[in-house]
């Protein structure tokens, strides 16, 4: 495997070939944040999260590092104003279609939303008003790890998308047998399937 | 027991001019063949004499055969029902095999079988989407996703008549927007929806490629150029 | 008819087929392509087949039904050869005349010519007519002299000739260093250098290599692509199979779009009989190249004309698109290298070979080499399909082409490059069509379309109509597209329904932005052009719709009034009769009334108002003023 060589945030690293931005970040201990990544699954680049800045012959673009393959000589910025301002509004524009524990906590960094102390027991999320509100919570970000899941790895290809655009859903197949293994419900962060694992749209 | 004279007929069968008549007004109401009417009835009214009692009073008789055969017919033309929809669906099941044959069951074709599958019964039934899963191999959330993807398909039945308006950019400007509002007036329904009475399926186009007729409407096959609201009621209602 | 297997065989076929034909006979052609198929091009075919049995000339007269003539303003369009005598908008009852006159007796039916619009000069033939005369009809003008279910007629025109030179001539190398020379530049929207990509799909690794032709062509108003396909299919297969030779490739694919159906069947027919003549196939023209060419099609959807969500659609899977880090040519189809081009790409590569990178470079521009075509439809008088060295500005094409705006009215801006691209205003309308040119005014050239727009036409309605249309077309998997477009549309149909408010612009440039950095493909990144470009040139419009509640141009509908002008009503009744709504009152002798509650805007009443009284008009951003009870109507001499 050839060893390439790339800086992320100033530091040199080396990689292999065939990796991602990701995971040379990962190697480093530079975190990215990512919603539609899992290890078990093929990289999707729909969230958009892990958008990074890269400088490639003295051309800057914005790509998403769960995708781009590592390259000898590449720059990258994981953490800079106009990727920081990128991820911000992702999430603003996801908040209000769902909002729940795992994207509230990632929020946070972007002053959407704190945490806020009650009582000696009692916290509670407070989010700062919805610029683009939505008119329902639908408790899914569309990020597609369950249906990638379902297929990927149990190979059942028991939910998948429907439609397109904004009426891009997620709905149970009609008529197959589902093994009731409850991957999706662990693997899911919009909360879709918090307690409403069997209340999926049915075609 | 006493039988009157057999002076009628009935297909060939000598009956009397009351048996005669009870079987042909049967007959009239049911879709049974006169052959099946005979027996029934002649099956009832053995089953009265048999009972000793000479010829149940007309009425009465009348009324029951008609009841009695009503019942058969209706369970003939159930099973009948039944019998024609599974020789259709057998039927449906070999069209479609014939496209995924004419494919070579390539499953790269997926989409090309599915247009020739719309194309034929103007709409993808769920069936037979899951008889293409079934054979080419491919997951029905796949098939399902290419189906709610692509304009092209339809999961519900589609009207007679497919009215397109064209709202590409040359239309547009051209005033196309009207056009598909007045149509919806007209129609009574949304663009991508289907009449109640399953005569009209109305649906919206990004250019047709005759930008010099815009604003341009299509019914099935026949365009409509330089439209005015106005006209729009006259040209829909010339379709049956 | 025996497969040819050799150039000789093929020259000989071309003089044999010459042979036959007399150039001196009689020969009507009719264009058949969709846009006249609409008007009804087929009835006036027949109508002549019928006639010309009927004075017993059908042994004397050729009937031919060829591509699109590009002049849809004024289809159907019959010339008749060989003196070349256009006649347009010909109806099945001019069909006697023109046959009893020009055929049997030579004389001219005046009144189906051209009339200039100016001098009421009449025109005879079609080469002359101003809408022909200024543009170069390199690639499009042979749909005119070809029936596209007859290969004879293409290799007749001399057709194939180059497919030949490549295959016995040249080595893969050469033809690709001779496109290369040529700087052809993608048709399809990007511009890309299409030598530089067929070498990088040349020396990737991985075998076989694919090559494709997209005819996806999505853009509304933008239908180029697809009167080549029907009119001309075997100048694409011939540049197709040229580049699959330069790159290596022995199987292709051509994607088109389901709502071509002409389009299909014409490019099946030609597949048959190229393959039918040996020109497709297994061992062409007996050089023992092979290539075959199968036809995919779409199935509705614009996103799959990208590249990677078309790769996805051959594949059988959803035709969405994946982020592109290596590009198609490096890993496409099932992950080996492949090409795709748009369909104007491959029909200019006969040509470049024909005739030389040298010559191809003389045409155009310092970056632009060659010719393109446009459709020049909207606000325009001839409407239709033009093609135009690249450099012509913008300017002689509208006018001295399209013969200006109709109507009277004045010219406001011309929309390039579809969805993707954006506005240029009248004071621009100098700029020469270029890719970079139009690049730097924040547009693009796209795939050809050219939307002309007058000053009736609402700037913010136009930026709203394409991202309706964008927001439409979406495949929703990325956040920045789905939901970017989802406000911004929010926040367009706000606007032009007067509900918006302070800092709307601001956001709708926020979003924008962010749109356009994020996005995972070319639909998305691209998607803001539209809002982007019209903020640039008309932001006062975005403006008086935000602050005034007005519409400068009286479009949207909840911004404007139809207003009865007391001083011009006539009371003829005629809106009265024609408003669906029932909201026009008035008697005889008084002037009438739109009651505003019952109005829905439709426009029904303008559009049958007589033009010599003319009293209806739109009012925007100002109230509308009171009409005193049963005012008598002043009248007019």
């Amino acid at each position: 495997m050839e060893r390439i060589t790339l800086e992320i945030d100033g530091k040199k690293v080396k990689a292999e070939e065939g990796m991602t931005l990701l995971q040379a970040a990962e190697s480093i201990g530079v975190e990215i944040p990512t919603l539609c990544h899992h290890e078990d699954l093929e990289p999707y680049g729909a969230c958009r999260l892990c958008t990074v800045e890269i400088i490639k012959s003295e051309r800057t673009r914005l790509v998403a590092a769960c995708c781009y393959p590592v390259e000898n000589g590449l720059i990258v910025k994981t953490d800079s104003e106009r990727v920081n301002k990128i991820r911000k509004m992702i999430l603003e524009l996801l908040l209000p279609l769902a909002p729940t524990g795992p994207l509230m906590t990632l929020a946070t960094k972007y002053g959407l939303c704190e945490y806020v102390k009650k009582s000696e027991e009692e916290s509670e999320w407070k989010v700062k008003e919805f610029r683009f509100p939505a008119e329902e919570p639908t408790y899914c970000t569309l990020c597609g790890l369950c249906v990638r899941y379902c297929a990927e790895v149990t190979k059942e290809n028991v939910i998948g998308f429907i439609g397109r655009g904004i009426d891009r859903q997620v709905a149970l197949v009609p008529g197959k047998c589902c093994i009731s293994c409850r991957e999706c419900e662990s693997i899911c962060e919009g909360g879709k399937f918090m307690d409403k694992f069997v209340s999926l749209l049915e075609l | 027991m006493k039988r009157e004279k057999t002076k009628s007929h009935f297909i060939g069968l000598r009956v009397t001019k009351k048996q005669k008549e009870v079987l042909s007004k049967i007959q009239e109401k049911s879709d049974l063949s006169k052959t099946d009417i005979l027996l029934k009835g002649l099956e009832i009214l053995d089953e009265y004499y048999s009972l000793g009692l000479d010829r149940p009073p007309l009425s009465y008789e009348l009324k029951e055969l008609e009841e009695e055969a009503m019942h058969h017919s209706e369970e003939l033309k159930r099973i009948r029902r039944r019998e024609e929809s599974i020789r259709e669906m057998v039927q449906e099941l070999r069209d479609i095999d014939e496209v995924i044959d004419k494919h070579q069951g390539d499953k790269s074709a997926l989409i090309q079988i599915l247009l020739e599958i719309q194309s034929r019964n103007h709409w993808l039934p769920k069936p037979a989407l899951m008889w293409v899963s079934e054979r080419l191999n491919v997951p029905m959330s796949q098939i399902l996703h290419i189906a709610t993807f692509y304009k092209a398909f339809s999961l519900k039945p589609r009207g007679k008549h497919l009215v397109r308006v064209c709202l590409g950019t040359a239309c547009h400007v051209r005033g196309g927007q009207r056009i598909l509002e007045e149509a919806e007036r007209v129609l009574g329904i949304k663009a991508g929806e289907t009449t109640p009475d399953h005569r009209f399926t109305l649906e919206s186009v990004n250019c047709l490629g005759c930008c010099a007729l815009g604003p341009v409407m299509i019914v099935d096959d026949e365009y409509h150029g330089k439209l005015a609201p106005s006209k729009i009621g006259k040209i829909l209602s010339n379709h049956t | 008819m025996g497969k040819i297997k050799s150039a000789s065989e093929l020259s000989k076929l071309r003089q044999k087929i010459l042979s036959k034909r007399d150039p001196k006979k009689p020969c009507i052609t009719i264009c058949s392509g969709t846009g006249c198929h609409a008007y009804a091009s087929e009835k006036v075919s027949n109508a002549f087949q019928e006639e010309l049995k009927k004075q017993k000339l059908e042994k004397a007269v050729d009937i031919k039904r060829t591509g699109c003539h590009g002049f849809c303003e004024k289809g159907p369009i019959v010339v008749i050869y060989p003196k070349e005598i256009c006649y347009l908008q010909v109806k099945p009852e001019d069909v006697t005349d023109i046959v009893s006159q020009t055929i049997k007796e030579g004389k001219i039916v005046g009144r189906l010519l051209y009339t200039d619009p100016h001098t009421n000069e009449k025109i005879v033939h079609e080469s002359e007519i101003p809408f022909y005369k200024h543009q170069k009809r390199l690639i499009f003008g042979n749909n005119r002299k070809i029936d596209p279910k007859n290969i004879e007629d293409y290799i007749a025109l001399g057709g194939y000739k180059a497919l030949a030179k490549v295959l016995f001539e040249l080595t893969p190398k050469q033809v690709l260093e001779e496109v290369k020379k040529a700087s052809l530049r993608g048709r399809g929207g990007g511009g890309f250098p299409a030598g530089r990509k067929w070498e990088t799909t040349r020396n990737a690794n991985g075998e076989p290599k694919y090559v494709i032709v997209n005819c996806d062509e999505g853009d509304p108003g933008a239908y180029m692509d697809r009167s080549l396909m029907e009119g001309n299919p075997h100048s694409i297969l011939e540049g197709f199979i040229i580049g699959a030779y330069a790159i290596g490739s022995h199987e292709g694919f051509i994607y088109v779009r389901q709502e071509y159906p002409l389009a299909v069947e014409n490019t099946e027919i030609a597949i048959h009989q190229a393959e039918e003549y040996g020109l497709l196939g297994e061992d062409i023209i007996g050089s023992g190249f092979g290539f075959n060419v199968k036809i995919h099609r779409g199935a509705g959807a614009f996103v799959s004309g990208e590249s990677s969500a078309l790769v996805s659609a051959i594949e059988g899977k959803v035709g969405e698109p994946k982020p592109k880090y290596i590009h198609t040519a490096v890993k496409g189809l099932w992950g080996k290298p492949t090409c795709l081009n748009n369909v104007e790409t491959w029909a200019n590569v006969p040509f470049i070979i024909d005739n030389g990178a040298e010559w191809f470079k003389s045409l155009g521009t310092s970056n632009s080499k060659g010719t393109k075509i446009f459709s020049l439809v909207g606000k325009v008088n001839n409407t239709g399909l033009v093609e135009v060295p690249m450099g012509m500005s913008l300017r002689e094409i509208i006018y001295d082409i399209g013969g200006g705006i109709p109507n009277g009215k004045k010219l406001k801006a011309v929309q390039t490059g579809g969805p993707s691209g954006g506005v240029i205003p009248k004071s621009l309308i100098d700029t020469p069509v270029d890719f970079d040119e139009l690049a730097k005014l924040d547009s693009m050239m796209g795939s050809g379309g050219m939307i002309v727009m007058d000053t009736d036409t609402c700037m913010v309605d136009i930026a709203r109509y394409f991202v309706k249309f964008l927001s439409e077309e979406s495949c929703g998997k990325c956040v920045p597209c789905r939901e970017g477009l989802r406000h911004m549309l929010r926040l367009l149909n706000n606007i032009t329904s007067g509900k918006g408010n302070a800092g709307d612009i601001e956001r709708l440039e926020e979003l924008s932005e962010f749109t356009r950095d994020a996005s995972l493909c070319a639909l998305g990144t691209t998607a803001p052009n539209p809002v982007l470009s019209t903020l640039k040139y008309f932001r006062n419009e975005y403006e008086a719709h935000i602050n005034e509640k007005r519409c400068p141009a009286s479009v949207c509908r909840e911004l404007i009034a139809y207003y009865i002008d007391p001083e011009k009503c006539q009371a003829c009744g005629i809106c009265t009769k024609n408003c669906p709504t029932g909201a026009i009152s008035g008697k005889k002798g008084i002037v009438h009334v739109i009651d505003q509650k019952k109005c829905i805007k439709c426009g029904a009443c303008i559009d049958v108002c007589p033009e010599r009284f003319g009293a209806i008009e739109k009012i925007s951003g100002e109230s509308i003023p009171l009409v005193p009870k049963s005012m008598k109507v002043k009248s007019i001499r």
